[in-house]
């Protein structure tokens, strides 16, 4: 249950904040959602929350696209189409996953050690 | 100890984050930023444009006097509407900009010698070295010559300043989110544009036309080969077909006369293993009116047929620009202001490139190996050291120090193409001089009649080309028009003994003395790149190559024309009928007519070859087999002229098959990688057998038991960047000397027939590309079937705003600052 909530968070709250900020800051959604929704699964909880977003967005604008771009640029970086889309959904993976692991260590760190 | 696997965990994510966020470089080329380039909310994805995207917007715009309207039609061409001139150019760069700004900039940047600000050096300092290049012809010092004579007109200055600031002004609302897409791949932004870039970008067209000259390889021939060779191989005429304009005996002026006699001919030679790449010889261009007499419905009728290096995207944007005073539609050229080949309610016009010698080279002495002196006229004279500085790209900048002499920038010395480190050579070329072209298309945009586009031309310099005309009042005309330098026999074909002012260029030809007419007998004019008068012309004429095939084959067309419709002229433009095939082939194949021991694939070839109707179709295997023939036999022929670090140019492909069928036993002939004494006959078979040993390796790569010419040719339009997957393949006949000129990467970049009714001008044209520089945006090629398949659209040529009322609409307001 924990886990689901941590992970909504970081798909919505990566969503909304990446309307106005630039791409890095799904690290601060991720972060925040490890440190005050700390769950037992922090790293996939970030890396899933921004992969699916990621992915799943990038899915829908080339399905509604009027030119094959995707397919120009997996042609750019000599791979398939679809691993293009796992290589967007990885890339925004990986960062959301280390924050959420970031933030998720603080916490447990805070009560321990209140000088720091 | 959580701590530490807190900041571990904290530095791998932001290290992660800086890696994702930076390009690296990887093996000559780049790696995008990841997490940027990636991210579906700001990077490529978000240039993927959505198939019920809008076009219609309203936007402020701070600079406008007035309200202004931008329809938007089908093909994504804008019509823009303003109350005046200020606004209309304005409107244009900012429009412009919004569908080309990366090429404006990479192409200008390119011309100024900038690219290794953007990609690095690259392998082997390619790159830079391109940059130098350019910095060492004088482009940027050329241009700025430009602008100053632009900014001397009050109507040609308002239009560069409103159109920079249009570009700005779209400039300036960019986030990395809306940047285009190649500024994302490479991971840079767009700078602010200047007037500069404008004149940088016209003469980057002059470069691309008139870099064709020979003068270090006739130089290097003459010394190798003699004079008598160089007039068997290189005559000035050729006396192929028509001139451009036939007006014997009637050229009714006195000439412009130089007392000084001709330069000494060079003793040199030469040593450059890499020349900088010379104009394309495959480039060239078809243009012709057919006066009233000849169409159906009374009414003249032009072509514009532009053949330039294909790229994507494309060379051309297509535009309507409407205020008081102006209604003109056509091409422009994305980062300079007006139409440059179009048509009004009047009038229009097309241009094909004039070919003449526009260029020279002079050797240098310096005084020592300072350079700060050089011998002119028996005196040691002070040169001009500029330095140039190239921001490289990952690395530190360089500098290079480029010697400016009475002639010009000496392009070539000790630090550049070294080879031949004990000589200097300057580089004198019309464009580094002052001249208003945009006055020019200024004028021309607004002509009424003949009278008017001839006082238009009168600005004109350069590139020098031949501008067809056809106007509602009924006229035809054709005029050579450019600065051409008074040449003295042979000048202008060799390096030139920079140490004499006298080998300069002591006069031009007046204006009015220029090759021209109007309202030919035959009913029609035309160019395509050939001769441009008469014998009896009276100055003296020299280029590195006239065309001899195109022009003969659109004369024999045009001539037999009657009731002309606009669908006659269409077939013309895409007319895939091979004259140089019909002239030369039954020749070759008399030559191996009693060639022994043939092989399966030489009996299939001479099967082929021999039931060929000469159309360069795309389904034809007969031009695969004389294509490949022909490709084979160039190089064997001229053996003599491969040399290393000396650079050598082969004769034209039309004096070649003339030397061949003449004079076969010429010692040319000879190859001299065998033992044998061959001549024409021999040179003929075994190019056929390397050219069906050619086809057949061609066969087998591809797996084909057929080789169609288009297949064969396998043609491109090539991204500017020459990455692959941006490219886009073609499947198309024709071929260079064909009037549908489309060889590997070259073509018909901008065509255009223009039928000139009284009732209301008409226009159809199509051109290998698209209107948006977006790969992500089906614009971006949409033109591409309907050129392959030599279909045109009929173009929107709107009177007034009411005619637009179902089209998208940009709206743009004035805002206050």
């Amino acid at each position: 249950m924990k886990f689901l909530m941590q992970f909504l968070f970081i798909v919505i709250g990566s969503f909304v904040i990446q309307l106005f900020l630039p791409w890095w800051s799904i690290a601060i959604v991720a972060f925040a959602a490890g440190y005050l929704l700390k769950s037992s699964q922090n790293f996939l909880a970030g890396f899933l929350g921004v992969a699916l977003l990621w992915g799943a967005y990038a899915f829908w604008i080339d399905l509604g696209g009027a030119a094959p771009l995707a397919d120009r640029v997996a042609g750019i970086l000599s791979i398939s189409k679809p691993l293009l889309f796992a290589l967007t959904a990885v890339v925004g993976g990986f960062v959301g996953g280390f924050a959420a692991l970031s933030g998720s260590i603080l916490k447990q760190d805070k009560r321990k050690n209140l000088y720091y | 100890m959580k701590i530490i696997w807190f900041l571990v965990s904290l530095v791998l994510t932001l290290a992660l984050i800086f890696a994702l966020n930076s390009s690296w470089p990887l093996g000559g080329t780049r790696i995008p930023p990841l997490g940027k380039f990636l991210s579906p909310f700001e990077g490529f994805w978000q240039n993927i444009e959505a198939k019920d995207q809008t076009l219609s917007a309203e936007l402020n715009i701070s600079g406008l006097d007035e309200e202004v309207s931008i329809y938007v039609d089908s093909l994504l061409i804008p019509h823009i509407f303003t109350n005046n001139e200020a606004d209309l150019y304005l409107a244009q760069g900012f429009v412009t900009a919004k569908h080309r700004l990366w090429q404006m900039e990479f192409q200008t940047h390119a011309a100024a010698g900038r690219i290794s600000e953007i990609i690095g050096a690259g392998k082997d300092n390619a790159v830079l070295n391109y940059d130098r290049g350019q910095r060492r012809l004088g482009m940027v010092y050329g241009a700025q010559h430009a602008l100053e004579a632009m900014e001397k007109d009050a109507n040609s200055k308002l239009a560069v300043e409103k159109y920079t600031e249009g570009i700005n002004q779209y400039i300036q609302s960019l986030s990395y989110k809306d940047l285009p897409f190649e500024y994302k791949l490479l991971d840079y932004a767009p700078e602010q544009w200047t007037k500069l870039k404008c004149a940088l970008l016209l003469r980057s067209m002059a470069q691309t036309l008139n870099m064709g000259d020979k003068d270090i390889e006739m130089t290097n021939t003459l010394k190798l080969f003699g004079k008598e060779t160089v007039d068997l191989l290189f005559p000035d005429m050729e006396n192929v077909g028509d001139p451009i304009v036939d007006n014997t005996g009637q050229w009714n002026f006195n000439p412009v006369t130089l007392e000084s006699v001709p330069s000494a001919l060079p003793n040199e030679l030469i040593k450059l293993s890499g020349k900088l790449p010379p104009s394309d010889p495959t480039t060239g261009s078809n243009n012709w009116a057919v006066s009233g007499s000849k169409t159906a419905n009374g009414a003249p009728m032009l072509s514009s047929d532009p053949h330039l290096n294909l790229s994507l995207p494309s060379i051309w944007y297509a535009i309507q620009l409407h205020a008081p005073g102006i209604n003109v539609m056509g091409v422009s050229l994305p980062g300079a202001p007006h139409v440059i080949i179009g048509f009004n309610d009047s009038v229009s016009w097309a241009v094909t490139n004039a070919q003449r010698d526009l260029v020279d080279w002079y050797s240098i002495e310096f005084r020592d190996s300072t350079k700060s002196e050089y011998l002119l006229d028996s005196n040691w004279v002070k040169s001009n050291i500029v330095e140039e500085r190239f921001n490289v790209r990952g690395q530190n900048a360089f500098i290079d120090n480029v010697v400016y002499t009475h002639w010009g920038p000496v392009t070539y010395d000790d630090t550049y193409h070294a080879e031949d480190n004990l000589k200097h050579h300057a580089f004198r070329w019309i464009a580094h001089d002052e001249s208003n072209e945009s006055l020019t298309f200024y004028k021309l945009n607004r002509a009424n009649n003949h009278q008017d586009y001839m006082e238009a031309l009168n600005h004109y310099s350069g590139p020098a080309q031949n501008f067809a005309f056809a106007s509602t009042g009924g006229d035809v005309a054709m005029r050579v028009q450019g600065k051409f330098p008074v040449r003295r026999k042979d000048e202008g074909k060799f390096v030139l003994d920079g140490r004499k002012t006298s080998n300069g260029w002591q006069a031009f030809i007046p204006n009015e003395q220029n090759v021209m007419y109007k309202n030919p007998e035959r009913g029609f004019v035309s160019s395509a790149n050939q001769y441009p008068a008469d014998a009896t012309y009276p100055y003296y004429i020299t280029a590195s190559n006239f065309e001899a095939y195109r022009n003969r084959r659109i004369n024999q067309v045009l001539s037999a024309l009657s009731n002309a419709k606009p669908e006659d002229l269409m077939n013309l433009q895409n007319d895939n009928y091979n004259l140089k095939a019909a002239e030369s082939l039954p020749y070759f194949l008399e030559q191996v007519a009693d060639l022994a021991n043939l092989t399966e694939a030489e009996k299939v070839a001479l099967d082929k070859l021999k039931s060929w109707d000469y159309f360069n179709n795309v389904d034809s295997e007969g031009a695969s087999y004389y294509e490949a023939w022909w490709d084979a036999l160039m190089p064997m022929t001229w053996d003599e002229f491969r040399k290393e670090n000396v650079s050598l140019s082969r004769p034209t492909t039309y004096h070649t098959i003339k030397l061949l069928k003449e004079q076969p036993e010429l010692a040319w002939f000879d190859r001299q990688e065998t033992p044998e004494k061959e001549n024409a006959k021999a040179l003929l078979q075994a190019a056929f057998r390397k050219g069906v040993a050619d086809i057949e390796a061609w066969k087998k790569s591809k797996n084909s038991t057929t080789v169609p010419w288009a297949e064969f040719k396998d043609s491109y339009i090539g991204h500017l960047l020459r990455i692959d997957a941006l490219s886009i393949k073609i499947k198309h006949g024709g071929n260079h000397d064909i009037v549908n000129a489309h060889s590997r990467t070259h073509g018909p970049s901008w065509r255009m027939i223009t039928s000139m009714e009284k009732e209301g001008v008409k226009a159809w044209a199509t051109y290998p590309g698209g209107q948006s520089g977006n790969p992500g945006s089906k614009y971006y090629d949409q033109f591409v079937s309907h050129w392959t398949s030599a279909r045109y659209y009929p173009l929107a040529f709107l009177r007034s705003k009411e005619e637009a009322t179902s089209l998208n609409h940009l709206h743009l307001n004035p805002s206050k600052k």
